[in-house]
């Protein structure tokens, strides 16, 4: 069978045009059939993906903000504490020079009191003392009267007088 | 022997048409169709259940080519040219499928020129396009003038064959290695008939090959040496095919194998490199005719 062929360098119109046509329809079929998809594809990816970092930056600042404030409320703890602290030393201050006063009164009360005891005590002695000695010369100047009254007896007086101090 | 390299094969012959007369159903058109259902099956195929996470190798593979196209077009051209990806796409796929079609023994519509001129005369609509709706109509006209109005016919000559050159050097590069081939085939058919009319011309001869072939390669073994087994191997080989061809079964054996090597250059090389080169123009010209 004898085929018919086109010289090498054909020009053909028809076949020009078919061509042309040709194009368009596999630009057609290729954009629907793959750029289109794969491109849906990829965005479908990078919308995924964008919406998995907008996720994280709301996290990422929700911790932000947990953060702060925990760091805020610790801060105003330790605020607080300090607070107290300064509060309960001054307390303590105030408490202990009340009661060092209250020491000093109370010493200084009883060193009174104690000094009024002894002098009383000391003034009491005196008196006994006092009368005492004025017993004794009293008694003394009995016995010397005596004496001067009975001689015979003043052995025995003295006697008497040695006997009444020993007791 | 004749060797004939001709254009497409006019399958039917269609006359009484309106407008164009007669109409020629050739072989490229119908490789035409065949490459855009490859094309378009292996889209489909490319794309079908795509998913967004773990994706399959096939999908992979479909992303990466996506990427690639995008990276050229916006490499070339830059973000704004972003609506000619189709085109661009469209034109080096099938281009390279048109090219390494001819591998399978069959037509390859890029070895008709009306399919890269075509190609060329839509980029060149575009690329006048371009030049026209960035400068004007009138500043379009004008630029026929530049250095200086004697130019204007060389300047008129040198828009007209952008297309031209472009589609000539894709279809030429096609054509060499569709010339070559045809060449190399010839050639060695007549290579293997001066071999094998020799060897073939009796059976002692054949014999004798094929038997000192073994013994040169079982010496070459024992003695470890490689020349021996190598060239006792095609001695065997070549007696091997002579016994077979003197028993009835004629077939020019060289051309075997052989004819994939320079195929690599002219068919896998030549084929994928005149698809890129093709599209860096179409992108280079357009975006010069819309930077001017």
């Amino acid at each position: 069978m004898q085929f018919e062929y086109q010289s090498l360098v054909a020009i053909n119109p028809v076949t020009l045009i078919a061509q042309i046509c040709n194009l368009f329809i596999q630009l057609f079929l290729v954009k629907k059939f793959f750029l289109d998809k794969i491109k849906a594809i990829l965005d479908q990816r990078r919308a995924a993906a964008d919406l998995e970092i907008t996720d994280a930056q709301a996290a990422k600042a929700e911790a932000m903000e947990i953060k702060a404030t925990y760091e805020k409320n610790m801060q105003e703890a330790k605020a607080q504490a300090n607070e107290i602290l300064d509060r309960a030393q001054k307390t303590a201050t105030v408490r202990g020079e009340e009661i060092i006063r209250q020491a000093n009164d109370e010493a200084a009360h009883i060193k009174q009191k104690a000094a009024a005891d002894i002098a009383q005590e000391k003034k009491k002695v005196l008196n006994d003392a006092k009368n005492e000695i004025s017993g004794i010369a009293m008694t003394i100047a009995e016995k010397v009267v005596e004496r001067q009254l009975e001689s015979s007896d003043h052995d025995k007086l003295i006697n008497q007088f040695i006997d009444k101090l020993g007791d | 022997m004749d060797i004939s390299i001709n254009g497409a094969q006019v399958l039917a012959r269609i006359s009484g048409v309106p407008i164009f007369g007669t109409v020629d159903i050739t072989m490229t058109l119908i490789m035409s169709w065949v490459v855009m259902i490859i094309i378009t099956g292996v889209c489909i195929w490319l794309t079908s259940n795509l998913k967004v996470t773990d994706i399959s190798r096939k999908q992979a593979v479909a992303e990466m080519g996506y990427e690639f196209i995008v990276n050229f077009v916006r490499g070339n051209m830059g973000a704004e040219f972003d609506h000619y990806i189709p085109l661009v796409c469209t034109i080096f796929i099938t281009s390279i499928v048109s090219n390494l079609i001819s591998l399978l023994g069959v037509w390859s519509p890029t070895a008709d020129l009306m399919t890269e001129l075509a190609w060329a005369l839509v980029v060149f609509v575009l690329i006048t396009y371009h030049k026209i709706k960035s400068s004007g109509i009138g500043g379009y006209l004008k630029g026929f003038l530049d250095p200086i109005f004697v130019m204007a016919p060389i300047n008129v000559m040198s828009e007209c064959f952008t297309p031209v050159s472009m589609a000539c050097r894709h279809f030429g590069n096609i054509l060499s290695g569709t010339v070559i081939s045809a060449l190399i085939y010839a050639a060695l058919t007549a290579a293997n008939n001066a071999l094998f009319g020799a060897l073939a011309s009796s059976m002692v001869v054949a014999v004798i090959f094929a038997v000192v072939g073994v013994v040169l390669f079982l010496v070459g073994k024992k003695l470890s040496k490689g020349l021996f087994k190598v060239l006792g191997i095609i001695l065997a080989i070549l007696g091997v095919l002579a016994i077979i061809t003197i028993l009835g079964a004629d077939y020019p054996w060289l051309t075997i194998g052989i004819p994939a090597i320079p195929s690599l250059y002219f068919d896998w090389f030549g084929g994928c490199i005149q698809a890129f080169i093709f599209c860096t123009l179409t992108t280079l010209f357009i975006k010069q005719a819309a930077g001017d």
